[in-house]
């Protein structure tokens, strides 16, 4: 599989031209006094656009170059020039629509962004994130060639991210696996198959909506016992964790169980037809919340069980949204490892466009939505080092901007959306409680006790 | 190494010294009366090294049979217990198990249902799970339950059974009745019961990957009929069983020279006129009454069930042939007929068997009850005269005066 590679990103919307990322690449020392990017202002300020070299796939600049002084690196991607072999010719900015090289006359360069090799320093110091570095093809580089364990054909709902979840967890947890898929979206679109066929390609099985925990739990003792090292791995909805599912998942955690637990949450029983569970987020419509005279939706809020979970103090807790799919990947890895210490736990806010009703097209954008509202937050949790935040968003778009993307929330009144906003709100607050006390504890600790 | 010796003991600490020599891998408990010392005794065995078994110390009774579930999927032998109430909770993995072929053994220390509120014993809660495919075999004395355990593995886990098996003991009379129990030593029954052979048939296993449990069903085409197959192979395995049982007692009394009745004991039933139908420990009061009624000339015999399920139709069918009224005591109610669950089942065979003689359904030991010598002879009293008076519309309640 060919390579991919990582690229910087540039959202306007949340320019505010500040010019700190042009400040910071001038004083590189590759950059001789000169920024490698340019952030052009609208007169009014109401618009902005980037010049930064993208990196381009098929590079005009290094076609156009008549003396091999432009080349792109096989493995990062990275256009590179090189001084001792450039004529000066500019052909290079003849073929580049993008302002991504320019001469630098003083210095007797073509400037050009390197990425800072990993690590932009101008995406570093911008702090409204309208620059951002997209790691996804580094991602890809990692995971291209596994195996999909699943089988093709799976039949979810167009533009549903369970199927892109599961396919992506399993390649990544591999082979030596046991999957629990309890009834519900996952198992119904035909991961355990259907009179006989499967859908995986590893072991898998329906466990009882209730007792997916306690199932794997038989399953990863049996072979512990044997000397076998197989990863338990449940990929189950909301209702079979937060409702009927939750005592068997609190008892396991409470005996540190070696389970892979990974909840997709699309709040709600969507696999039956789209009814209330006890993840459903406050006001939304479903099918035994309606909409009438006399109900508007669910009336109350939900269960928060990734906090639930964290209080059981697991090996590793996290939060996670397909939209991030590199934060996801990360805390994969670390509930992989932690997997194998006790419980493992990943809830994963997964949008619905059935139940939820929006297009199928616009599920990672519903995703990423949902984290630049604070409506989700991305964190995780190990008992050592406590809650900490993965993707804080110090400066939230309003929520209101999340809830119009729904038809479930088509109906909210404005007190409605104002308890949906305070909550958001709260719930943040209370976060953020439990990620100060942590970075308390780090600090307390580094301190030296008395007489040490 | 457990060497054959004699001990005092009682029924749950014979059911856990049962499964200690059947060697299982994996024990579930969850305590719960009258069964909780039994849970209590494995837990200790296992944490004095005399079982070498992962100890799952779960948080209620469907984890119990849930994480059971996925051992034996992973091949584990497996052991568990319980009555009453956590049977009633454990009843959703409870009523999947043997569809799922797993060969687990389980004890149920019966116990009557609530309300109102009771932790005495009684049959009703095995009685309540009766038709969804466990075998159900129940004890009369101390000895068989911890001979019993020990078969059932080899009944469970025989190829052509591969279903799970209730060894079920009357809760305070056998749980907690004290006696001389004779303890086989740990090499005779290694012989006994041979390899471990779990999941050879379903497994969840990387090695061998499969889906298990894909969804089946729909009005036509290939999802019913395989649904058919399961449950036509489910009815075989259970008839298979009636077999299996036999045989394998047979085998317990030429290795260990105890006999037990597999299917369904005939005492003193050859010359009888009439006998009454008994099921679990009442039967040694009952067989007192039946001596005493001989003494006295009657002409009574006695008819145990040991195997309730699957019904062993035919060698009831033999029994009854030998009589002319039936007097059947259950220690559970049905509440379909209005009389006891052993008892319909009677006037089952009895069709079946072309023999429409009376039946007396008489219903005692509710709740803890007594069920005395003089009980059971009001019981022969009675089944005597239906002879010429035939059987009333209405149950006797052994219990109700007493």
């Amino acid at each position: 599989m060919g390579n991919a590679f990582n690229t910087i990103t540039f959202d306007k919307g949340r320019c505010d031209g500040c010019g700190d990322c042009m400040t910071v690449c001038a004083k590189l020392p590759g950059s001789a006094g000169r920024s490698r990017l340019s952030v052009i202002v609208a007169p009014d300020r109401s618009d902005f656009e980037l010049a930064i070299c993208r990196q381009c796939g098929q590079p005009k600049c290094v076609m156009n170059c008549p003396a091999g002084a432009l080349a792109k690196g096989e493995q990062d991607g990275i256009v590179r020039w090189e001084g001792a072999k450039c004529v000066g010719c500019l052909l290079c900015t003849v073929g580049c629509r993008y302002g991504g090289i320019v001469p630098h006359a003083e210095a007797r360069q073509m400037s050009k962004c390197d990425q800072c090799e990993g690590d932009p320093a101008c995406v570093t110091v911008c702090k409204s994130g309208a620059l951002s570095f997209n790691r996804a093809g580094a991602l890809y580089n990692r995971v291209g060639n596994l195996e999909d364990l699943f089988a093709p054909g799976l039949s979810a709902c167009q533009g549903c991210n369970s199927e892109l979840l599961i396919r992506h967890t399993l390649r990544h947890v591999g082979p030596e696996t046991v999957v629990a898929t309890p009834p519900g979206c996952i198992a119904g679109m035909g991961a355990v198959g259907y009179n006989g066929q499967t859908g995986t390609k590893v072991p898998v099985f329906h466990p009882l909506l209730t007792n997916t925990a306690s199932m794997l739990t038989g399953i990863r003792r049996t072979y512990k016992r044997r000397g076998r090292d197989v990863t338990a791995l449940a990929l189950a909805g909301d209702g079979g964790v937060v409702d009927v599912g939750f005592q068997s998942l609190s008892g396991a955690a409470e005996r540190g169980e070696e389970l892979l637990f990974i909840c997709v949450d699309n709040e709600g029983y969507m696999n039956t037809g789209m009814q209330r569970s006890g993840s459903t987020s406050y006001g939304s419509w479903t099918s035994t919340t309606p909409v009438g005279k006399r109900m508007h939706g669910k009336s109350r809020d939900s269960k928060d069980m990734p906090l639930m979970m964290m209080m059981h103090r697991c090996e590793y807790v996290a939060t996670a949204s397909l939209g991030f799919m590199d934060d996801y990947y990360a805390k994969l890895d670390k509930a992989i490892a932690a997997a194998k210490r006790g419980m493992a736990y990943i809830h994963v806010y997964a949008p619905c466009p059935t139940g939820w009703r929006f297009p199928s097209s616009a599920t990672i954008e519903t995703c990423r939505k949902s984290v630049e509202t604070n409506f989700v937050t991305l964190w995780e949790y190990t008992p050592d080092a406590g809650l900490r935040f993965t993707r804080p968003v110090d400066n939230p778009i309003p929520v209101e901007e999340y809830l119009r993307l729904f038809g479930k929330y088509r109906h909210l009144s404005p007190e409605q959306v104002t308890h949906i906003r305070q909550t958001t709100v709260d719930k943040v607050k209370h976060l953020k409680m439990h990620a100060r006390a942590a970075e308390e504890a780090r600090q307390a600790n580094d301190v030296p006790l008395k007489g040490e | 190494m457990i060497t054959a010796k004699t001990i005092v003991c009682d029924g749950n600490e014979a059911a856990a010294w049962g499964a200690v020599l059947s060697r299982p891998d994996m024990v579930a408990v969850y305590p719960i009366t009258p069964q909780s010392s039994l849970a209590e005794y494995l837990s200790q065995f296992i944490a004095d090294g005399i079982l070498d078994a992962e100890l799952l110390d779960v948080e209620g009774e469907h984890s119990v049979l849930s994480v059971l579930h996925g051992a034996a999927l992973a091949g584990a032998r497996t052991y568990t217990a319980t009555c009453g109430q956590g049977l009633a909770f454990m009843f959703e993995p409870y009523f999947r198990t043997p569809p799922l072929r797993l060969p687990i053994v389980t004890s149920l220390v019966t116990r009557d249902g609530i309300t109102p509120q009771c932790v005495w014993g009684g049959q009703q809660d095995a009685m309540t799970v009766k038709d969804v495919g466990w075998v159900h075999m129940y004890c009369e004395t101390v000895q068989e339950v911890l001979d019993t355990l020990i078969m059932a593995y080899r009944i469970a886990e025989h190829r052509q059974v591969m279903l799970p098996v209730n060894v079920n003991h009357d809760g305070n009379y056998l749980s907690y009745g004290v006696c001389r129990m004779e303890l086989p030593g740990q090499a005779e029954v290694d012989a006994f019961l041979g390899p471990k052979d779990i999941n050879w048939h379903v497994a969840l296993d990387p090695d061998r990957p499969m889906a298990v449990d894909p969804l089946t069903g729909g009005a036509g085409g290939p999802g019913p009929a395989l649904f058919v197959s399961y449950r036509k192979g489910l009815c075989d395995g259970m008839q298979h069983a009636l077999r299996v049982i036999e045989e394998v007692h047979d085998e317990w009394a030429l290795r260990f020279g105890r006999r037990w009745a597999p299917l369904v004991e005939e005492y003193k039933l050859d010359d009888a006129d009439f006998a009454i139908v008994t099921i679990g420990s009442m039967t040694g009061a009952a067989k007192d009454a039946v001596d005493q009624a001989r003494a006295r000339g009657e002409r009574v015999g006695l008819i145990k069930v040991k195997t309730f399920r699957p019904f062993p139709i035919e060698a009831m069918v033999r029994a009854v042939s030998k009589v002319e009224a039936l007097g059947v005591v259950d220690r559970a109610v049905s509440f379909g007929w209005n009389s006891g669950p052993l008892h319909q089942e009677v006037l089952g065979a009895l069709y079946y068997g072309r023999r429409p003689i009376p039946a007396i359904s008489f219903i005692g030991g509710l709740a803890g009850a007594d069920l005395t010598v003089g009980h059971f002879r009001r019981v022969i009293e009675q089944t005597a005269a239906a002879r010429w008076t035939g059987p009333g519309q209405a149950p006797i309640w052994l219990n109700e005066n007493d």
